[in-house]
């Protein structure tokens, strides 16, 4: 069964559901490694990920205790083999202190092995707002493991940004990726977001134009159409009127021809908004392999407030994975007590392992990427849920229907079903729900 | 002793239920602290809505001029839709009091109870009630019942229900100038079945007007139509308190209690004679009630929250029957909505009745369909067929000719109207008959028109029209046939019955694209296109498109976004269970009642 928690307001941080929970489970090694650094000097509106403007003097008190929580994780990681992936986002990760990022980086190399990372094989990634990165900070990086920076270009355009309530230059987008460059850092991304309300398609195109135009280059893009998620300020405006989303119709030729722009300049469409540039870059693909473990369902450790964390493990009854998921509380000083009592953290949401679920979490993501979903593997663990026939049913409606492209040992989105993802994950997901009939 | 069988005869709202709780009041029926306002009105949703639903009759004693009378009277409901209901409380007086408010004047159901009054050849006592309030025009309005129905303005009494003022002339006036009951004219036992209700405790209780012979408690009475026997084992009246008596005589009113376990085994009309001594002839009765709107009511389906069942709706359903005689119901099942029950009503007003009483005293939640009229077709070979239901029509090849009913429309509107209205009533296909002067401000137009064009907002726009001035009543003149048509909606190719509709050739393209773009901001966009098209016989009149959706794809969908994700997506799924699903389109149940909605 599943188990999901609400959040209840419990004063003391020792009755709290923890991490711990997921994380004792006899489960997979993790290769994986998100932490999240929860400052911003200024909340942008679209943005629902945990994060808030403060002053330094928290700063200290937060890397503190996120030293004791990766201290905890560290024998979660895979011993053997060590992290295969960092990923480090927020909030604004280039404000932390250079200080702090060395006492940071340390802790990291103290406690897991990223001999892959240094070996070129692993990554690293640090995402960088274009107006906080500095010489300094990028060295340090670059001589902590750190491999590969994403930096939040979202548009050049500064009437778009202004909408989006980011304030940097444009032009400093292109200094950071020089930064990055000078320090050695040579795996290095943009996002970019389009849809954005006064935005047209020639807009659109210049935005392309202007990323594609880089110097140094990015050898990844990641393009996202504007969403607006519940309780953030970006909804809020648009229920009071003070500006009216893209045209559904619009949105759909955007991200068309944001497929079809970076694919000419070649980058491939590898998930949904990511884009990876057809070159080798040493470990043979310019993918980010972090994002894949999310995509893939693989098991990765979550630090800071608000990160989420997923171990796989195996279940008994039908032999097939499933997994464990949580989230941390998002609240800085919550967490930070918890964390400092118990060295794991206070969580807000908690899933306890079930084959089912994890089973439907598989389809959704991994329908998200090119490649697909392996058929084969995927039929024979809906075989051990009793639901294979209608999972290769509800494929086979979709194939009718142009979403799905169904090869020898590949399920895979057609360029159409690109479009439709949601639509796409939401009717695999149907067919092997218990109660589907 | 002298006996009085009258009813108070009014158009909604001119004060007839206070007036009778007046009346009581002032003959020492019911005490000051009994006088609940409204008296007569049992049902919470009549003293709710300030209407009388079901009549109710009432004995009271009176001493005038030294005399005492027996005063029997009978409430009656106002509106148009319980005419019939109104017919045959009077078939069981001999007078009628005629309500008129001094504020609002004659209005279409002063005149049409007025018609329904003189039909039953009774005596009529024109009342000018609420002469207590500052507009009150009582000289004017006495005018107006002159010219409107011909009663001497001087006959008019001027009276205040609320204050008192102007009731002992009245009681007097109902002493003096109303006849007494006919003599009898036969000594076989014979009553008149005027109303009955169901009692949880002591069975049907059956209201009755005694014309000729006596009822004793213990006598074994015959239902002369229906052939049935029951042993009386109670008489009474109402004063308004229930109150027993031995027995009941000609000319009196009163109830029978007999054990009868149904409403089936009682009809409204009926004669009741003594089983050992039959009466040879009944009494003439009344033409049964003719349901006129139609709809169906399914349960409504609230997803997981705590929708109502079937069963539950036709608990209600069955239970309220018990106590209106007056609405059919029959089983349906629809291809869009599931089980169901078509209802019968006499109009819309008991619709919308009927519906309210089962939500509130049924407890069920309730999805109501497009109310259609009752349409005759005659076949090719010569038979007529009831259609209550557009999707029951058959195959036009085999239609002779389609007719629908016909009403006879009495309108009263201020002058300055009188335009706007002939323009509304010449769009809904009327025909003028004829124009008729109250005062100098104030005319009745008559049309005929047919029913199935006032049915659904027709007083919604008369009302508007006017400024809230306007009143109408109608009654069905026959049936009539016309360029008439079943449209089909067809939605992504396939044929939706629930939608189909009856319209006149030259309004079909119109309603039929109205129809269309209703349903289309009712069914959402789905990922392929989906035509809508309105046709008569395969032949498209009217067309609309949804557009497939542009996307439907999340930018954002990383590690810590996928337990929300999963719900949204599986809340989603949820969402697409409650909707019917035509043709692999997903329609939500609003889209069903979008026929509702006209539209001009």
């Amino acid at each position: 069964m599943a188990t999901h928690i609400e959040p209840i307001p419990i004063l003391s941080s020792t009755q709290r559901h923890s991490a711990a929970e997921a994380l004792d489970l006899p489960h997979e090694p993790a290769k994986s490694l998100y932490i999240h650094v929860p400052f911003c000097f200024h909340k942008c509106h679209y943005c629902d990920f945990y994060s808030f403007v403060d002053s330094q003097d928290r700063q200290e008190a937060f890397v503190a205790s996120l030293q004791r929580e990766l201290a905890a994780l560290a024998p979660h990681a895979d011993a053997a083999s060590g992290l295969n992936t960092v990923f480090i986002g927020g909030g604004t990760p280039s404000l932390l202190r250079p200080d702090l990022w060395r006492c940071l980086l340390a802790t990291l190399d103290d406690h897991f092995k990223l001999d892959a990372i240094r070996r070129g094989e692993g990554e690293f990634t640090v995402e960088c707002n274009p107006e906080t990165v500095s010489p300094e900070l990028m060295t340090i990086l670059a001589g902590g493991a750190v491999n590969r920076v994403s930096v939040g270009a979202q548009s050049f355009n500064l009437v778009h940004l202004k909408t989006l309530e980011r304030w940097h230059e444009p032009r400093n987008v292109q200094r950071a990726l020089q930064l990055a460059a000078d320090a050695g850092i040579e795996r290095r991304s943009v996002d970019l977001i389009y849809a954005i309300p006064g935005q047209t398609l020639a807009d659109v195109a210049t935005d392309l134009d202007t990323a594609l135009a880089l110097d140094p280059g990015v050898e990844h893009v990641s393009a996202y159409c504007l969403t607006y998620e519940p309780n953030t300020a970006m909804t809020k405006r648009v229920e009071r009127g003070d500006f009216t989303p893209i045209d559904e119709d619009l949105c759909a030729e955007m991200q068309t021809l944001v497929n079809e722009t970076l694919n000419r300049a070649g980058f491939d469409r590898y998930e949904v908004s990511n884009f990876a540039k057809r070159i080798s870059n040493g470990s043979g693909s310019a993918q980010s392999q972090h994002n894949l473990a999310y995509w893939r369902n693989d098991s990765w450790l979550a630090a800071g407030p608000s990160a989420s964390g997923h171990v796989v493990t195996r279940d008994e009854t039908t032999g097939i994975p499933a997994g464990a998921r949580w989230k941390n509380v998002p609240r800085l000083s919550d967490w930070m007590d918890g964390v400092n009592a118990t060295a794991a953290s206070p969580v807000i949401d908690l899933e306890l392992p079930d084959p089912r679920r994890t089973f439907t979490e598989r389809l959704m993501m991994g329908i998200r990427l090119a490649e697909g979903l392996p058929a084969s593997d995927l039929l024979k663990q809906a075989e051990a849920l009793n639901s294979a026939p209608k999972l290769q049913a509800a494929a086979q409606r979709l194939q009718g229907q142009g979403h799905l492209q169904i090869e020898v040992d590949r399920w895979r989105l057609t360029e159409q079903g690109f479009l439709f993802a949601d639509g796409v994950a939401s009717e695999l997901m149907d067919a092997v729900r218990l109660d589907a009939s | 002793m002298q006996i009085r069988n009258f009813s108070i005869i009014a158009h909604i709202d001119h004060g007839k239920s206070t007036l009778a709780d007046r009346l009581l009041q002032s003959t020492s029926a019911v005490s000051e602290r009994e006088a609940r306002q409204q008296f007569l009105d049992d049902m919470d949703l009549e003293r709710e809505r300030g209407i009388t639903i079901k009549a109710s009759s009432v004995t009271v004693r009176h001493m005038h001029n030294g005399e005492e009378f027996m005063l029997n009277f009978i409430d009656t409901p106002g509106h148009v839709d319980f005419a019939y209901e109104v017919s045959r409380a009077l078939t069981a007086c001999e007078g009628a009091i005629l309500v008129v408010d001094s504020t609002q004047g004659v209005e279409a159901q002063t005149v049409a109870n007025a018609y329904l009054a003189a039909n039953n050849d009774l005596d009529m006592i024109p009342v000018v009630n609420k002469i207590d309030l500052p507009g009150a025009r009582p000289d004017e309005i006495a005018m107006e019942v002159e010219q409107a129905l011909g009663l001497p303005a001087e006959d008019c009494i001027y009276c205040s229900a609320k204050t008192g003022q102007g009731i002992d002339e009245l009681l007097s006036a109902i002493c003096d100038k109303l006849p007494p009951p006919r003599e009898a004219v036969t000594d076989k036992t014979r009553a008149l079945i005027f109303d009955s209700h169901y009692d949880d405790y002591r069975g049907v209780v059956v209201y009755i007007r005694m014309f000729d012979g006596k009822l004793k408690v213990g006598d074994k009475i015959r239902m002369m139509g229906v052939g049935r026997t029951f042993q009386v084992t109670e008489l009474g009246k109402y004063t308004p308190k229930p109150t027993k008596v031995k027995t009941l005589g000609p000319g009196e009113t009163g109830y029978v209690i007999a054990s009868i376990k149904t409403l089936k085994d009682v009809r409204v009309g009926d004669t009741i004679t003594l089983d050992i001594d039959p009466a040879a002839e009944p009494l003439p009765g009344y033409e049964e009630p003719h349901q006129m709107v139609f709809c169906d009511f399914y349960p409504a389906s609230g997803g997981d929250s705590k929708g109502s069942n079937i069963e539950e709706l036709r608990e209600a359903i069955e239970k309220l029957s018990l106590n209106d005689a007056s609405f059919t119901y029959f089983a349906v099942h629809s291809e869009a909505l599931g089980f169901g029950f078509r209802c019968g009503f006499l109009g819309l007003l008991h619709m919308d009745i009927i519906q309210e009483r089962l939500e509130r005293e049924g407890g069920v939640e309730i999805i109501q369909t497009a109310p259609t009229v009752t349409y005759e077709l005659v076949t090719t070979e010569g038979k007529t067929i009831e259609i209550h239901n557009p999707a029951d029509l058959p195959d036009p090849s085999i239609w002779k000719e389609l007719r629908e009913p016909i009403v006879r429309l009495d309108i009263i509107v201020p002058v300055e109207f009188i335009g706007d209205i002939m323009t509304l009533c010449g769009d809904r296909r009327g025909v003028y008959k004829s124009q008729t002067v109250i005062s100098e401000d104030r005319q009745i137009l008559i049309y005929e028109l047919p029913l199935g064009e006032i049915i659904y907002d027709f007083y919604d726009k008369l009302k508007s029209m006017t400024r809230g001035y306007g009143t109408m009543d109608y009654e069905i003149v026959g049936f009539r046939t016309d360029r008439l048509a079943k449209v089909d909606i067809l939605i992504n190719g396939q044929p939706v019955e629930a939608l189909s509709f009856i319209s006149h050739r030259d309004t079909a393209e119109k309603r039929g694209r109205h129809l269309l773009t209703r349903l289309k901001k009712e069914i959402s966009r789905h990922q392929f296109e989906i035509p809508l098209q309105a046709a008569i016989g395969g032949k498209v009149i009217a067309r609309e498109t949804i557009k497939s959706m542009g996307k439907n794809v999340t930018a954002k969908c990383y590690g810590g976004d996928v337990s929300r994700k999963r719900k949204l997506l599986d809340k989603q799924k949820a969402g697409k269970k409650r909707m019917k699903s035509i043709g692999s389109v997903e329609v939500p149940q609003e889209a069903f009642m979008a026929v509702l909605d006209q539209g001009e």
